[in-house]
């Protein structure tokens, strides 16, 4: 064997190897960003943290969970975190999630931003309640036809403590063509007093990423990761009568709350108004459970509204839009000159066309409340 | 052996009378799709400059320090582009770590630079006519300012041509191949000023 | 062919689970600038312009949305009910976020349903109207240019 047949080979190896080696060289120098310090809330709060990721990341791994309905994919813009130190100007990839006021202060998207080098941020003091908990699923109960209800108890005697009406985040694992986890938002249906369950009402979205898994693949004892709480949709502490309007999986958030003031014993404290808005009976649900709340405490009135209720089926209930349907209760029984607060949970459309029933029944809007991950 | 060319001529001549992609039509397909946008075009040349300065100087230290010494000039055409992406990855990753903005605007192009034939090209010609160190860095520096000086060029013109009354059939590809050759026309007119070929 | 690196990044934002869960691009795997093209010259053949289509889907929304999620009948030619969900879906050419609002076209001359559906979302107008976008074959929300015509009365 001529030793000269080698060299080219020998030759292309060694070039390529040089080549590989500086090209990881140059990555450990470049990519290593080393130690960053993040400075939260004036100094209320400073972590030493591996730099290189981008912030929402980051944060969650120190247990600190920045509200996030995507995942940190950057598709929903709730990641918004106020940024006091300089880390350059807004990435292309944030500027459609920010009002013009936001981009001013320097309101950033956490998952957007990579740390690379000490940062200071604001975060509001709620946030570090914010717990990461790792469940069980427990029940998962068909309750109409799109709407399950998934139960998950919290493993490692983990408690939970949250006001009715707030949100979690759930994370699905990846199945199907869907390659990574993917996190979604839904408000709490179980009570605060069941501080090792929490339960939601998912409803399937032609399309949805996890509505989708929920409904054809999970299964009871599997494993979930559940983020909460979060959110401002809660019953404020006043005299004022509660009008309150929901669709579909919008039931959750007002069945914890109804709930919740039974259990503390605040159920006649003020009348309450829950409207409930669907298309056909198939729609309603819990409906034996309201009618024994309204049986039992004289101040809850449950009115249930069916748009199109099935020919021959005897509905004896209100019928029409739910719009019109609150706006007839409003005109003619709700007392007018009782004080009332609003508080709705539904679809964006649905949220707009009951606040401007309500606006025209004299309600102002500072007094009307709902969920803002709509 | 090495030509005997002043750089100042050298450097003037790569970018008119022997622009890269209208004199000797390399680096045609990113040029023909990119100049769509002018941010882009921008973005791309620019990055076309840097790469091709350092690759040919790269591979001329490659070429004459190990492939000539070892009898393998045969192989240049298998290490120039493996020092190309080499050279372009290294490039992405340091682009991205000191300007993210300028990472996110610029060297997301980078990529799209490693199957330019001009970037072989460039150095091909630079092997063929024995051009001596500094030259190789005066060619690539200057035939990637050509490069940009034509993409420029061609992504104005075609901002233009989107309000012209184009005939039908020769919308898109057709009337863009004909500017091209206009083009290419009009920087014919620069030879016999400064002959590096 | 090369496509710049926005229709890339948008190629890759396209595939399942990265938005939607069944993604934009169906089971068409060429890449997206093929896509659009072939359906421009689909469009420009059957006379329609992506103008008028947009316009059309977008009065055909706002008024459904009056339903507020029931059927409504539009000029007595159409029946569209339009349904939202929480939240937000990005547009993958990144240049926006859009409610997840759909809009289900059925054409009625007359009121009386023919079986011919046109279903299209706020974002799938947005990828129509900027991009040429009707999405790939397969795709849940694709868009044919004929069922355009059909449907829409182009």
């Amino acid at each position: 064997m001529n030793a000269a047949y080698f060299i080219a080979p020998a030759a292309i190896a060694t070039i390529s190897a040089v080549l590989a080696a500086l090209i990881s060289i140059t990555d450990s120098i470049v990519n290593n960003y080393g130690d960053v310090v993040i400075n939260i809330n004036d100094g209320s709060k400073e972590l030493d943290v591996k730099g290189g990721a981008n912030m929402l990341v980051t944060l969650a791994e120190t247990g600190i969970f920045i509200p996030s309905a995507c995942g940190g994919r950057g598709s929903c813009g709730e990641c918004k975190v106020k940024v006091t130190s300089d880390i350059g100007p807004h990435l292309p990839t944030e500027i459609p999630y920010l009002s013009k006021e936001q981009l001013s202060e320097n309101v950033r998207l956490s998952c957007q931003v990579k740390l690379k080098t000490d940062v200071a941020i604001e975060v509001p003091e709620y946030l570090f309640k914010v717990q990461q908990y790792d469940g069980v699923v427990e029940s998962i109960k068909d309750v109409t036809h799109d709407i399950k209800e998934v139960y998950v108890k919290l493993s490692d005697g983990a408690e939970v403590d949250f006001r009715a009406g707030q949100y979690g985040q759930i994370e699905v694992p990846p199945y199907g063509k869907i390659r990574e986890r993917t996190q979604r938002a839904y408000s709490m249906a179980s009570v605060p007093a069941d501080t090792t369950h929490l339960g939601f009402l998912i409803r399937l979205v032609p399309g949805g990423i996890v509505t989708t898994y929920v409904h054809e693949h999970m299964h009871e004892g599997e494993k979930m990761k559940v983020i909460a709480p979060f959110g401002e949709f809660f019953v404020r502490e006043t005299d004022a009568a509660m009008i309150c309007v929901a669709g579909g999986s919008g039931m959750a958030p007002f069945r914890s709350i109804f709930y919740d003031r039974i259990a503390k014993g605040k159920m006649e404290e003020r009348d309450i108004w829950y409207f409930f808005g669907a298309r056909t009976e198939k729609d309603l649900f819990y409906l034996d459970e309201l009618k024994k709340m309204e049986e039992e405490h004289e101040c809850f009135h449950f009115i249930a509204a069916l748009s199109e209720p099935e020919e021959g089926s005897g509905w004896s209930g209100e019928t029409g839009l739910i719009t019109e349907v609150l706006d007839k209760y409003l005109k003619e029984i709700v007392p007018s000159d009782q004080p009332k607060e609003g508080y709705l949970c539904g679809s964006p459309g649905m949220l707009d066309a009951c606040m401007a029933v309500m606006r025209n029944h004299e309600m102002q809007d500072e007094k009307i409340y709902f969920d803002k991950f709509a | 052996m090495t030509p005997v060319i002043s750089p100042f001529s050298l450097f003037f001549a790569s970018i008119f009378t022997s622009n890269i992609l209208l004199a000797n039509f390399l680096g045609m397909c990113s040029f023909i799709s990119i100049s769509k946008d002018m941010k882009s075009s921008n973005g791309l040349g620019l990055a076309v400059v840097v790469v091709l300065t350092v690759t040919t100087g790269v591979n001329w230290a490659v070429l004459h320090l190990i492939l000539i010494p070892l009898g393998l000039v045969y192989l240049r055409f298998i290490v120039f582009i493996i020092v190309i992406a080499a050279v372009v990855q290294m490039l992405e990753m340091i682009i991205d770590r000191v300007s993210q903005t300028l990472y996110m605007s610029l060297g997301i192009f980078l990529p799209l630079i490693t199957v330019n034939c001009a970037i072989l090209g460039v150095s091909l010609f630079m092997e063929i006519r024995n051009y001596s160190f500094i030259q190789s860095i005066i060619f690539g520096l200057g035939s990637g300012l050509g490069w940009w000086l034509a993409i420029m060029l061609l992504s104005a013109m075609r901002k233009k041509i989107e309000k012209a009354p184009v005939p039908a059939g020769l919308q898109g590809s057709g009337i863009t191949m004909i500017t091209i050759g206009f083009m290419a026309m009009a920087f014919m007119g620069f030879s016999g000023m400064l002959q590096v070929q | 062919m090369k496509m710049s690196p926005e229709y890339v990044k948008a190629q890759a934002n396209m595939q399942p689970g990265e938005i939607t869960s069944d993604g934009f691009l169906g089971d068409d795997s060429r890449p997206l600038v093929d896509i659009i093209a072939a359906d421009e010259e689909i469009m420009a053949s059957l006379g329609i312009t992506f103008e008028k289509a947009v316009e059309r889907m977008h009065y055909l929304m706002d008024e459904g949305r009056k339903g507020l999620e029931e059927p409504v009948t539009v000029d007595g030619r159409w029946v569209v009910r339009v349904s939202e969900a929480r939240g937000f879906l990005a547009s993958p050419f990144e240049d926006g976020i859009f409610r997840k609002v759909n809009a289900r076209v059925e054409r009625a001359p007359d009121g009386k349903p023919t079986g011919d559906v046109l279903l299209f979302s706020e974002l799938s107008i947005h990828l129509m109207e900027k991009y040429h976008f009707l999405q790939g074959k397969g795709s849940p929300f694709r868009i044919e240019p004929s069922s355009i015509k059909k449907v829409l009365e182009l």
